[in-house]
């Protein structure tokens, strides 16, 4: 009786699962999914020793040691007696990350003016004639059917692949925070210019301070397309970066590396997304 | 095989039974007609589950029915899949199979081929990850993909080698020593860098390659890339690109080519060792049939037969002048002798000698493997480049020797 209403309670919506059940619970289908990777992977392994499509475990930390510790093919050998920092921060994967979070970070910082953009269209109306409709078109093109043209405008270095991400994700942003703006109650607006508000005021402390958490989460949201875009114009053309690496890795089928890139790809998003929730939640606890 | 599969699931569902013995309503209405609908049954847990076993066992015999029923037509016709992609000296595949010489082979020896187009990079892939039996690849990817990633491969076809379809461009007058230091566009760890190597090795300049600056380019922007910016001076390519660049720019010279290096560059048809091996010979009357429509239409090309040359100038959706360019400079072994000559000599060894040591220095052949003979070639006079363990790929001029000796 009592085990049956114990299962019961785990399925109900009043339920109050234990803590333990929650944990346990939420680390089940990672536990599933390198279980399933492992099974395969030796079973692949047994069929043939030589396979590189799924490393086992052994080969992903030889692939982890030599990607965070060796050196790219490309750059001149250290000396003998490097230490293990100098090691690291000359390795491939010290490299690759710093070069794409280089173009990573600037494009995001590119979508601040984006954001700034669709605020003031959202807010005057001379802006908003101006450039609602030329938006609403040029967020449709596929951004990346135009990258020859950026190659040509922009080189085939830094900026074609920094422009690739801003004008990818950037109108987006745009049109949501137009949309989020446009969504703040005239009333308020009203009521701020008989409190004497300026144009300025109004824009900024009254409309922009009351969308900017939901802002943020629509950037938090727009990272992975970021990333997309990031790899797309790596893999087509450069000489450094993570998506670089893979597009090299790819060649020869370096899984090996392969996996063990694409999970730091991963961790750094999630952790980015992390931190932005976090400033999220200080920023406006009232939200 | 999918038989095995059905089987593993259900057994898999079985377990599951085992774990949840209630099921749902819709799982006890089910039980309820299996178990004649007896209540008793029904109720007793232990029993259920039983019934789920009956229900397992149902399932799987209608499975291995199935199984019966399709295998003998499975029997009948082996289907085997041949993958290709764009260049000029694979083109002729897509023509082979277009015109019904394909065809007319394959049903002599009984079997089913199909032939399909791939991008390279995802043809190499398929191969690797056993989707497709054999596919076209050049020497270099035969031993840095399949072999190094051990799956046993067998060279069935030497079809060709580069005669000049691959270039080092530069603009401005650049020569090869002046190329360190500058930018360079090309499709990185490929017959491209094999190329530019060398291109430098040969003018002696083979201590400076480690000081070039390679951009790694996709094949599909690399035109683009290197025609829109005059700051590009280099790009390492091939044809039809080569021709593109050339053609929409007069201040772009090719520095070097691959005629400079001839046979070095070998474009094959490899199979997978344990396809052609199969127990049941029809891996071998596979290839039997793909060698003899092989020379049959290479035969058609080298006699200048328009429609062979239009054909598989259609495959890459090139004009036919652009196709005749690039045959040009396609050293075609238009007959069996021509490739048995190639495939037998020594010169064979010493050329795969070069590209085996270019992928194991560039880390091609896996960043585990610690010695160039860790992936072994055999050939067709049985000796072994690399160690006698660990052969996998081998050249086997058996097919073409069939074709030479007019016995297919």
């Amino acid at each position: 009786m009592s085990a049956m209403s114990g299962w019961m309670e785990l399925a109900d919506i009043q339920g109050r699962p234990k803590r333990v059940w929650t944990q346990t619970l939420s680390w089940v289908l990672f536990a599933l999914g390198v279980a399933l990777y492992l099974q395969v992977s030796v079973a692949r392994h047994r069929e043939n020793p030589d396979d590189r499509v799924m490393p086992t475990g052994a080969q992903l930390m030889a692939g982890v040691h030599s990607a965070v510790m060796s050196q790219p093919e490309e750059d001149d050998p250290l000396d003998d007696g490097a230490s293990t920092w100098q090691k690291i921060t000359h390795g491939m994967l010290w490299k690759d990350t710093v070069a794409s979070s280089k173009r990573f970070g600037i494009s995001l910082l590119l979508m601040v003016p984006a954001i700034l953009l669709g605020l003031h269209m959202a807010v005057f109306p001379l802006a908003e004639s101006m450039f609602l409709r030329f938006f609403l078109f040029f967020d449709k093109i596929v951004a990346l059917s135009l990258l020859p043209i950026l190659f040509i405008v922009f080189g085939i270095d830094q900026w074609s692949k920094i422009m690739l991400m801003v004008i990818g994700v950037g109108p987006t942003l745009l049109l949501d925070t137009y949309n989020l703006a446009r969504a703040v109650p005239r009333e308020q607006v009203v009521k701020a210019f008989t409190l004497r508000s300026s144009n300025w005021d109004v824009a900024y402390r009254v409309v922009l301070k009351q969308i900017l958490p939901q802002v943020l989460n629509s950037v938090r949201l727009n990272l992975k397309p970021l990333a997309l875009f990031l790899f797309a114009g790596e893999m087509i053309a450069s000489t450094d970066g993570l998506a670089y690496r893979i597009a090299l890795m790819r060649r020869h089928m370096g899984m090996d590396i392969i996996l063990p890139y694409l999970l730091w790809v991963a961790l750094l998003l999630f952790v980015l997304d992390g931190a932005l929730r976090i400033l999220n939640r200080r920023l406006h606890p009232w939200y | 095989m999918t038989c095995g599969y059905l089987e593993s699931m259900r057994s898999y569902f079985a377990r599951w039974q085992q774990f949840f013995p209630g099921g749902s309503t819709a799982d006890r209405n089910r039980e309820s007609i299996l178990t004649g609908g007896n209540p008793d049954l029904q109720d007793d847990r232990h029993h259920a589950a039983g019934a789920g076993w009956a229900r397992v066992l149902c399932a799987a015999t209608v499975a291995v029915l199935l199984c019966g029923a399709l295998s003998p037509a499975a029997q009948a016709a082996p289907t085997f899949t041949v993958g290709w992609s764009v260049y000029a000296g694979w083109n002729p595949y897509f023509y082979m199979a277009r015109s019904g010489i394909l065809k007319r082979w394959a049903d002599k020896y009984g079997v089913v081929i199909k032939v399909q187009r791939f991008d390279y990079a995802a043809s190499l892939d398929a191969f690797v990850g056993k989707n497709i039996d054999a596919c076209t690849m050049t020497n270099m990817e035969a031993l840095d993909m399949p072999a190094a990633a051990g799956v046993d491969s067998t060279a069935l076809i030497v079809g060709d080698y580069s005669n000049g379809n691959d270039a080092v461009l530069a603009r401005n007058g650049l020569t090869l020593a002046q190329l360190p230091g500058k930018r360079v566009l090309l499709v990185q760890k490929t017959v491209s860098e094999y190329l530019l190597e060398r291109a430098m090795e040969m003018n002696g300049l083979g201590a400076q390659a480690g000081r070039l600056r390679l951009v790694n380019t996709s094949d599909s922007d690399l035109v683009g890339a290197y025609l829109g910016n005059r700051g590009n001076l280099v790009a390492v390519t091939w044809k039809p690109l080569v021709s593109e660049i050339l053609a929409q720019d007069h201040g772009v010279r090719s520095l070097f080519d691959s005629s400079r290096i001839p046979g070095e560059i070998l474009d094959l048809l490899v199979v997978r060792t344990e396809v052609l091996n199969r127990p049941d010979g029809s891996g071998a009357r596979f290839a039997k049939a793909i060698a003899g429509a092989w020379y049959e239409t290479v035969a058609q090309l080298a006699a200048g037969n328009a429609a062979a040359i239009a054909g598989s100038a259609a495959a890459s959706e090139d004009s036919v002048a652009s196709y005749k360019d690039q045959l040009k400079t396609t050293h075609l072994f238009a007959t069996p002798q021509m490739a048995v000559q190639y495939a037998d000599s020594a010169e064979l060894k010493q050329k795969m000698d070069l590209v085996r040591q270019f992928c194991f220095r560039h880390a091609l052949l896996g960043e585990s493997t610690h010695s160039a003979d860790d992936v072994a070639i055999r050939y067709p006079d049985g000796s072994v480049q690399g160690r006698r363990d660990r052969v996998r790929l081998r050249v086997d001029d058996t097919y073409m020797k069939l074709a030479q000796a007019g016995k297919l």
